[in-house]
């Protein structure tokens, strides 16, 4: 993750005491509702993935029981196994195939993003207003729901069906990125950056590396974030193109839920193994990534 | 993150032209002219190239299949307009449509008032602002196909979660696939509650750039905190707010995989009478249930003229809040 | 745990599987195991040999024919999927769409009758299994099963698997609970008919009325299929199409004595408002939320995947009201597509033969269609641990004696989802009864346009 490469502290100037009276301090301190909300928000926040969690410990019976299990069970190992066991959904295969889709995607797209980003920032060329507006006017366009028809026309006639860069090459088209990028770079980096790297000779794609990257980073971590996200969630162009026994984890679980006489627990113990890598990244990088989102937001 | 749609800054002037000097021979004139003048081509060239083969290609040739009947491996056969006389007259096309917008806008609205009132909450001075932070991100990043199969499941009818604690207040187990306010409700849960955390934070982000004089005068005027909110914080965050309700329009435009799980089964046809299918579910049983690829083509074009119209909506509100700046 | 018998396994199972499953994608450049003892005509490269297959709990229950396949057969090892619950509205579109894109079809792939008609017409999309030999087979198999296996060129592409004679399953526990006999023999005789049944239904819902109580039926689906599979022969063996694939939805009359006597018993509040092969539908299987369903033979397997082990001899089969019928059973085809059609046709030719035959019926008591398999003692001496020793292989060798298959047009499969999708509307509410025939006709008329 680029979040973890973070130069600068998070944007946070509002936190720090000014010093001055403790009555004009007063206003930011969280009163009892504030706790309340807070409290409540992350009981919500939390409640759907511990029930996640709960369910892959317990049996299908106490799975459907009224009122439902609160606490963990005994059953994680069983059902584990029975995951694992159950080949036919390929489990496996999907957190495989999603893994590498997802981290190809959002690498591509980062790095076309930060590329177009730059020029259109920072460079000046014939056309660049038009092809920038061409990509603020595409940029809406769901382009993988919208072109699902010739695209997987596109596929047929490449013989790509059934195959991983199926669900890759679509997906790096992504003019939210590119946008993303150019404002952030706009605001980010200074001209005068960019034109004291020129006079010292430096040539255009010297500045990308050693100027723009390291500026845009902040920004970088929120769009590896969305993107990163985006293409893990992808499901309806998967369920499309991509056949059973070579699936990505969404349409693995959707699998699961399926033909397997509903085994609710098998079910939970694959969806909470889908969310687990995601959640030791996020915990490991909290803070990085909840800063990086921060300061990428208010950049771009 | 805001949303303007002005022009980046002015490019920067183009570097001193000497020749010689530091540079190297292999870096005289003529390649550093051709440098500034092709480098920006290579560098966006990557984008528009994936652009012409998996955007342009598709939208086009989508207007042409729409004009066709048209099957994946049968007659093609040129029927102009017809597609679209037949949809726009179609019922099950407007009920996708209305059930798009409906969920839309049950969704965007709590959305946006939730992660307002959580960025403000967050935005006060508490111990373990991290962990709370971090809390309301976590359902960011959950797989939203297990999202929607563990809401699914506490949507159960008999033996759901929810019912089984709203049956303490009297209320009949309900079937939440059944009617249209319900699935509705049960859908939009499932969009905010992965969403509302994020905005939130994104808000939050925009929040602190607020000058804090701003708030220590009014607290001094004798404003209330809800004033304070009313008058400073709102009125500050619209371009944020127009971001998130931008983007999240493109997400409730195009919104298929909650409903689709929330069916059991991916048949498209969100529930027994299309209670819950949405265009992009429509789009979907059209071409790869029913094979009529003319017909989806058709339906894509008209989905592709209601994002439009959302964007367009979109850009006049960022323009007048940019004028208004 | 539900131990569906191809998902109980242990650890070490788990293990060993992960471990295949880390290997399955070099497999094929593993050197060539020197043919074993039992493979038939052995390849120089082992090849695999995918199969897939649909429905709920045990669905086609391969499991045991495919290890002992794979067990004799290392040059030929099968791999068993089973897609969806869902046939016609999950399954057959996407296989439909996988044989028109020419790739992502299994190497054999099953069919239920439903969709039959529709395959028939798209010879250009089959293995001729005749030149593999599979003529051979016409005598194994009743002549109507047979021949629907011949398609629009006169070509032999698919061999039947399972037919689907009539029951009543029907919950002993509950059955005790609400003061009626338990007995499969009484069972039967307390409904001749559907109004005996009715009947029978009010009994039981007048003893359990609470809200949370166990209803009489599972919902509209699996009622409306089963009476349709009696009024069908009753009027010219057609359903939806007659035998011109035109549609007679509004002018067969089994089709509108169906939907009247599944809209008698909704309206009466004896069912459990469940469409059917869905989650809740199997929940409530598992947890007893409803006493009685039609039951086809395949149907067995259904409820004894879904409700799993623990359930073990609470279901029992008793006679059906109303008479024979068949429902369902279905077909093993070898797509054009398939690399390996020669291995894929001696797979086949292996699963709708006398072995593969018998160990689906103990397995998912999918009720063969093969003669010589009928007639095995393994088949007809057949008692089913689930269902209480039932004698199931005795019970549905006599329910499919004179049974003629109805004909089933090309788009049936279309007009079957789009109806049923009415009749859950109407059971559940979202369809108010008064209007629920005029939709469904309007559905029916649409699926099939």
């Amino acid at each position: 993750m680029t979040a973890t490469q973070l130069r600068r502290p998070p944007a946070q100037h509002s936190r720090r005491p000014s010093g001055q009276s403790a009555a004009r301090n007063r206003i930011w301190d969280a009163g009892p509702l504030t706790k309340v909300v807070l409290a409540f928000a992350l009981v919500l926040s939390a409640f759907p993935i511990y029930y996640m969690f709960i369910m892959a410990t317990r049996t299908n019976e106490e799975a459907i029981d009224v009122p439902p299990p609160l606490f963990p069970g005994g059953h994680l190992g069983e059902n584990i196994a029975r995951l694992l066991s159950t080949e036919d959904a390929y489990f496996m295969t999907g957190l495989i195939n999603s893994a590498i889709v997802s981290v190809t995607v959002t690498v591509s797209v980062v790095l076309i993003s930060t590329l177009a980003g730059f020029a259109f920032a920072k460079l000046r060329f014939r056309g660049s207003k038009i092809l920038l507006g061409l990509i603020l006017v595409t940029m809406m366009v769901p382009l993988q729901q919208m072109g699902v028809v010739p695209l997987y026309e596109l596929m047929v006639t490449l013989g790509w069906t059934g195959q991983l860069k199926a669900v890759i090459l679509p997906f790096l088209v992504n003019g939210f990125g590119v946008f993303m990028m150019t404002q952030y770079a706009t605001q980010a980096v200074p001209d005068e950056l960019v034109e004291a790297a020129r006079v010292d000779g430096a040539s255009t794609m010297r500045i990308y590396l050693n100027v723009i990257l390291p500026a845009l980073r902040p920004g970088m971590a929120v769009l590896t974030l969305l993107v990163f996200m985006q293409t893990w969630n992808e499901f309806m162009w998967p369920l499309i193109v991509l056949n059973p026994d070579n699936p990505v984890v969404q349409t693995s679980i959707a699998a699961l839920n399926q033909a397997h006489g509903t085994d609710y627990v098998m079910l939970f113990t694959g969806t909470a193994a889908s969310v687990l890598p995601l959640f030791i990244v996020f915990i490991a990088f909290g803070r990085q990534i909840v800063g990086g989102l921060m300061e990428g937001a208010v950049k771009a | 993150m805001t949303l303007h749609v002005d022009s980046p800054a002015a490019p920067p002037r183009p570097g001193p032209r000497r020749s010689g000097g530091r540079r190297g021979p292999k870096q005289g004139g003529g390649w550093s002219r051709f440098d500034l003048r092709a480098t920006p081509y290579f560098l966006v060239s990557p984008y528009f190239l994936l652009f012409a083969v998996f955007g342009v290609f598709p939208l086009g040739y989508t207007l042409w299949v729409s004009l066709h009947d048209w099957e994946l491996a049968g007659d093609k056969t040129l029927v102009g307009l017809d597609n679209y006389i037949e949809l726009i007259t179609d019922e099950a096309f407007w009920n996708a449509v209305i059930n798009t917008l409906g969920m839309f806008v049950m969704s965007t609205i709590p959305q946006l008032v939730l992660a307002l009132l959580l960025a403000n909450a967050l935005n006060k001075r508490i111990r373990g602002r991290l962990f709370f932070r971090l809390g309301v991100l976590l359902p960011l990043i959950t797989s939203v196909v297990a999202v929607a199969v563990v809401f699914t499941q506490l949507y159960g009818r008999d033996y759901g979660m929810i019912n089984w604690f709203l049956s303490f207040f009297g209320v009949d187990a309900i079937n939440w696939q059944n009617e249209k306010w319900s699935a509705w409700i049960a859908i939009s849960t499932m969009i905010d509650w992965r969403w509302t955390g994020y905005n939130s934070i994104i808000l939050l982000a925009a929040m602190q750039t607020i000058p804090k004089d701003l708030y220590e005068a009014a607290a001094i005027d004798g404003a209330t905190p809800r004033r304070q909110f009313w008058q400073i914080t709102i009125p500050m965050l619209r371009p944020t707010i127009i971001f998130v309700v931008f983007i999240s329009t493109i997400g409730g435009l195009t919104l298929f995989t909650e409903p689709v799980m929330f069916d059991g089964n991916p048949t498209m046809s969100g529930g027994a009478t299309g209670q819950y299918q949405t265009v992009a579910m429509f789009i979907v049983k059209e071409a790869f249930r029913d094979f009529d690829f003319g017909y989806a083509a058709a339906a894509s074009w008209l989905l592709f003229a209601l994002i439009l119209i959302g964007t367009l909506i979109n850009y006049s509100f960022t323009r007048r809040i940019g004028g208004s700046k | 745990m539900l131990n569906n018998k191809r998902h109980g396994k242990l650890a070490a199972v788990a293990v060993m599987a992960a471990t295949a499953l880390a290997i399955t994608s070099c497999s094929s450049s593993e050197p060539a195991a020197p043919a074993a003892e039992g493979g038939s005509s052995a390849p120089a490269e082992p090849v695999t040999i995918t199969v897939h297959t649909f429905g709920g709990g045990e669905n086609f229950g391969y499991d045991k024919a495919v290890e002992t396949w794979n067990a004799a057969n290392p040059n030929i090892q099968v791999k068993y999927q089973n897609l969806t619950d869902r046939f016609e509205d999950v399954y057959l579109p996407q296989l439909l769409q996988r044989l028109q894109a020419g790739s992502g079809a299994a190497d054999i792939i099953a069919l239920d009758e439903g969709a039959m008609g529709l395959m028939k017409a798209r010879p250009q999309f089959f293995t001729d299994l005749a030149e593999y030999g599979l003529d051979s087979r016409k005598a194994d198999f009743p002549a109507a099963k047979w021949d629907n296996g011949i398609n629009a060129d006169n070509k032999l592409f698919a061999l039947g698997t399972d037919i689907g004679g009539m029951t009543m399953c029907y919950r002993k526990d509950l059955f005790e609970k609400a003061g009626l006999p338990t007995d499969r023999e009484e069972v039967g005789k307390l409904w001749p008919d559907w109004n005996a049944f009715k009947a029978i239904g009010e009994k039981f819902k007048a003893a359990n009325p609470g809200k949370t109580d166990p209803k009489f039926l599972d919902g509209p689906n699996t009622l409306y299929n089963v009476i349709l599979s009696q009024e069908a022969p009753k009027n010219g063996n057609v359903a939806y199409f007659d035998k011109n694939n035109q549609l007679i939805i509004e002018s067969n009359p089994a089709i509108k004595t169906s939907f009247d006597t599944v809209k008698d018993f909704s309206e009466a509040g004896l069912t459990a408002k469940l469409a059917s092969f869905t989650p809740p539908w199997n929940a409530a299987i598992k947890k007893g939320a409803f006493a009685t369903m039609g039951c086809p033979a395949w149907m067995l397997g259904v409820v004894s995947g879904a409700a799993g082990d623990d359930n073990k001899g609470k279901w029992d089969v008793a006679a059906v009201p109303g008479g024979a019928g068949n429902w369902g059973g279905s077909y093993l085809a070898v797509p054009k597509q398939s690399k390996h059609p020669k291995e894929a046709a001696e797979v086949l030719n292996y699963l709708t033969g006398k072995e593969g035959h018998v160990m689906a019926f103990q397995e998912a008591a999918a009720f063969p269609s093969s003669i010589p398999a009928q007639q095995d003692p393994a088949v007809a001496d057949l008692k089913n641990p689930f269902f209480n020793d039932a004698p199931t292989g005795q019970i549905f060798g006599a329910s499919v004696k004179d049974l003629l298959p109805v004909f089933l047009g090309e788009k049936h499969a279309q007009v079957k989802t789009a109806v049923e999708k009415v009749l859950e509307g109407m059971d559940q509410g979202s369809v108010p009864y008064d209007q629920a025939w005029t939709k469904f006709l309007e559905a029916g008329v649409k699926a099939a346009g």
